[in-house]
């Protein structure tokens, strides 16, 4: 039993950071630092009543950003009898904010296909994240069942070495610099981007953002990036975009890959065939195909694949840039 | 198995608070179980347990455990008293993101599972963040149009299947019989990882170029098969590979991810990158170093120049496309 035996017991982070959610939860009025710092395991045992606590203060901050990495949302609130009198600040964790809307049970299936889902991740920059949310979705399903999904193992391709710092500076409102070689012209730039929401688009990776120097919405494909990111963790943090913007700046790159349209020839018996067969076949075409796409580059090398077996009809900038690989290629090799 | 990753303080503390959401109150657990079930070591769980046993707030302890229980390896807890959290939290906005995509992403893969059950689950991951956040990633649909039904079937029967394969220099085999073992979709391409009956070894197979799939109900998966150990690693060197160093430019990187480089990478200048990689056949490096057009080349040796050279001459070289139209 937790008697006087584990008295000296050394509170760990994990028991800190549950007895502090706890306390800010069940509180009526909410904490003061001092009242946190002063009675919660954890903290208590190094707190000074009258000197120095600002080791501690740090330690609070550092919880509470751990606490928001998981989901858990540590307001700072002045009551409204004190004004605004940032001395009577006091912490406290909503409710209404921390508990699922409504009680949901998974079913071992369901329990299995989350579990796929968040290991498609696996070794990825967003693994953390997909497995903690699968142990919280864990404790919503029946221990000691099984399911029948078996045998498969998906994968999302990531290994952008810029997709974790990207992904924080999203998540903490950074802008972020870094440099940009455009394809068109092979010129490099540094560009500095409030970075909205990564996506996967066409098997690669590319961030949405408000470009600075622009003054627009714009997407970065991360392969393009020649430099490591630099985030600007001093500046104040840019404000939040909007849904309806971030909404208006996919519906506009979809609009404009709508535009743009190949067409290609398949030669039958080739390796090339046998890719664009299943297409072949829904278009109802004999050998031509038709491509919608984002990036003629990107098409380009998917292309590229199959020498000798694709006739680039149109748009002729799409074949010159085929060819052109294929002559360089050619060249380099020589 | 993939080795369980380690613990942080944060797992930590997430697996508390799954824990106090999972277990009811009063009734009995034992620790494999709950280890099965949360997928993490039983000395997590265990500690887990210990942990919320010695938390005290104003001089209370919420969970009342019996330790000397949990020393046997059984788990009871009795939530004393109002302050004592019952429920999980909600998912922060990177988590609700990475697992929404997720879903989209097994929502693109034919005969996973019904977009229903994708659906529901994706409503239940929305109902569990707070929505003034927006997500963070964002997977587009992957217009994969394969059928993996026929394979899963085999799969879960342990039968073999046969089919007609186009391996990657273009030579098609008839009637191959594999004894698939598991279905790895990666982005946008779907290997099927099983045994070859003919070469008597692991392979991957690519799944697009799979044609006339049938399930052979008579062919159970051999004693090898089963012995045979899956990595995570569609391609793994052997022995025999030859040693090829490659350069490549930016826009080509994604190469030194793909090809599993032997050797520290070496920066050559501001962009240009070399490194060493093992591979089995030189002619499997044409369709890679080609696709980039001049972003990527062979430097050594050179029999496999020679071999990315003559895969991209065959789009220059009239000669290869017009193939008289009477020719069998």
């Amino acid at each position: 039993m937790a008697d006087k035996s584990v008295a000296k017991y050394k509170i760990s982070r994990p028991e800190r950071l549950f007895a502090l959610t706890c306390a800010l939860l069940y509180s009526k009025v909410g904490l003061s630092k001092h009242q946190i710092l002063s009675s919660i395991p954890g903290y208590m045992a190094d707190y000074k009543p009258n000197g120095n606590n600002k080791s501690l203060e740090r330690k609070f901050e550092r919880d509470k950003t751990t606490l928001k990495h998981n989901g858990i949302i540590a307001e700072a609130v002045i009551p409204a009898h004190e004004d605004e009198n940032n001395q009577a600040t006091v912490y406290v964790i909503k409710k209404s904010d921390f508990t699922w809307p409504e009680n949901i049970q998974l079913t071992a299936r369901q329990l299995a296909l989350l579990t796929l889902a968040a290991e498609a991740w696996a070794g990825g920059s967003l693994s953390t994240a997909a497995n903690k949310g699968i142990v919280k979705l864990r404790s919503m399903g029946v221990v000691g069942e099984d399911s029948d999904i078996v045998g498969i193992a998906p994968r999302i391709i990531e290994h952008e070495p810029n997709f974790r710092e990207i992904n924080n500076a999203i998540s903490d409102l950074r802008v972020i610099k870094f440099d940009y070689r455009n394809p068109n012209t092979g010129v490099i730039e540094t560009r500095s981007v409030e970075p909205w929401l990564i996506q996967h688009l066409d098997g690669q990776w590319v961030v949405l953002g408000f470009d600075q120097k622009n003054k627009e919405a714009r997407n970065f494909m991360l392969r393009r990036m020649i430099s490591r990111v630099i985030v600007s963790a001093n500046s104040a943090p840019f404000d939040a975009p909007s849904t309806e913007a971030i909404q208006k700046a996919t519906e506009d790159l979809e609009k404009f890959a709508d535009k743009q349209i190949a067409k290609i020839r398949i030669k039958p018996d080739t390796a090339a065939w046998f890719k664009y067969e299943t297409k072949l076949n829904e278009q109802k075409a004999k050998d031509v195909v038709t491509l919608r796409y984002y990036d003629k580059f990107v098409l380009a090398e998917q292309i590229r694949e199959y020498p000798g077996q694709i006739e680039v009809l149109e748009p002729k900038e799409l074949d010159d840039l085929v060819q052109a690989g294929y002559k360089k290629v050619v060249d380099d090799h020589a | 198995m993939r080795e369980p990753r380690k613990l942080t303080d944060s797992d930590r503390f997430n697996l508390m608070l799954a824990l106090v959401g999972n277990l009811i109150d009063g009734a009995e657990y034992d620790v494999p179980e709950l280890a099965k079930h949360f997928k993490v070591p039983e000395v997590e769980i265990t500690n887990a347990v210990k942990n919320l046993g010695f938390i005290e707030i104003n001089h209370h302890s919420p969970y009342g455990i019996d330790f000397d229980e949990l020393e046997d390896g059984n788990v009871a807890v009795n939530y004393k008293e109002k302050m004592s959290l019952k429920e999980v939290p909600r998912l922060s906005a990177r988590q609700a993101s990475a697992l929404a995509a997720g879903l989209v992403y097994l929502k693109s893969i034919p005969g996973l599972a019904d977009s229903d059950e994708i659906e529901t689950l994706q409503k239940i991951i929305a109902s569990g963040f707070d929505k003034t956040q927006a997500p963070e990633i964002k997977i587009n649909p992957i217009g994969i149009d394969l059928d993996i039904r026929i394979l899963r079937q085999a799969i879960n029967k342990g039968v073999a299947i046969k089919c007609d394969y186009q391996d990657n220099k273009g030579v098609t085999s008839i009637g191959r019989v594999i004894e698939p073992l598991r279905i790895d979709p990666q982005s946008e391409l779907i290997y099927l990882r099983g045994w070859c009956q003919q070469k008597q070894a692991l392979r991957s197979f690519r799944i697009d170029r799979m044609r006339n799939t049938v399930i052979l109900p008579d062919v159970p998966i051999s004693e090898a098969a089963k012995q045979a150990e899956l990595q995570d690693e569609i391609y793994v060197p052997s022995d025999n590979d030859i040693e090829v160093v490659l350069e490549v430019e930016p826009g080509a990187y994604g190469l030194m991810y793909d090809l599993k480089p032997i050797a520290e990478t070496v920066v050559v200048n501001k962009t240009s990158r070399r490194f060493t990689v093992k591979v089995g056949d030189v002619r499997n490096l044409g369709p890679l170093v080609t696709r980039y057009g001049g972003g990527a080349k062979v430097i050594s040796p050179a029999d496999a120049k020679k071999a990315v050279r003559d895969f991209a001459l065959a789009a220059i070289n009239p000669s290869i496309g017009s193939v008289p139209k009477d020719a069998e």
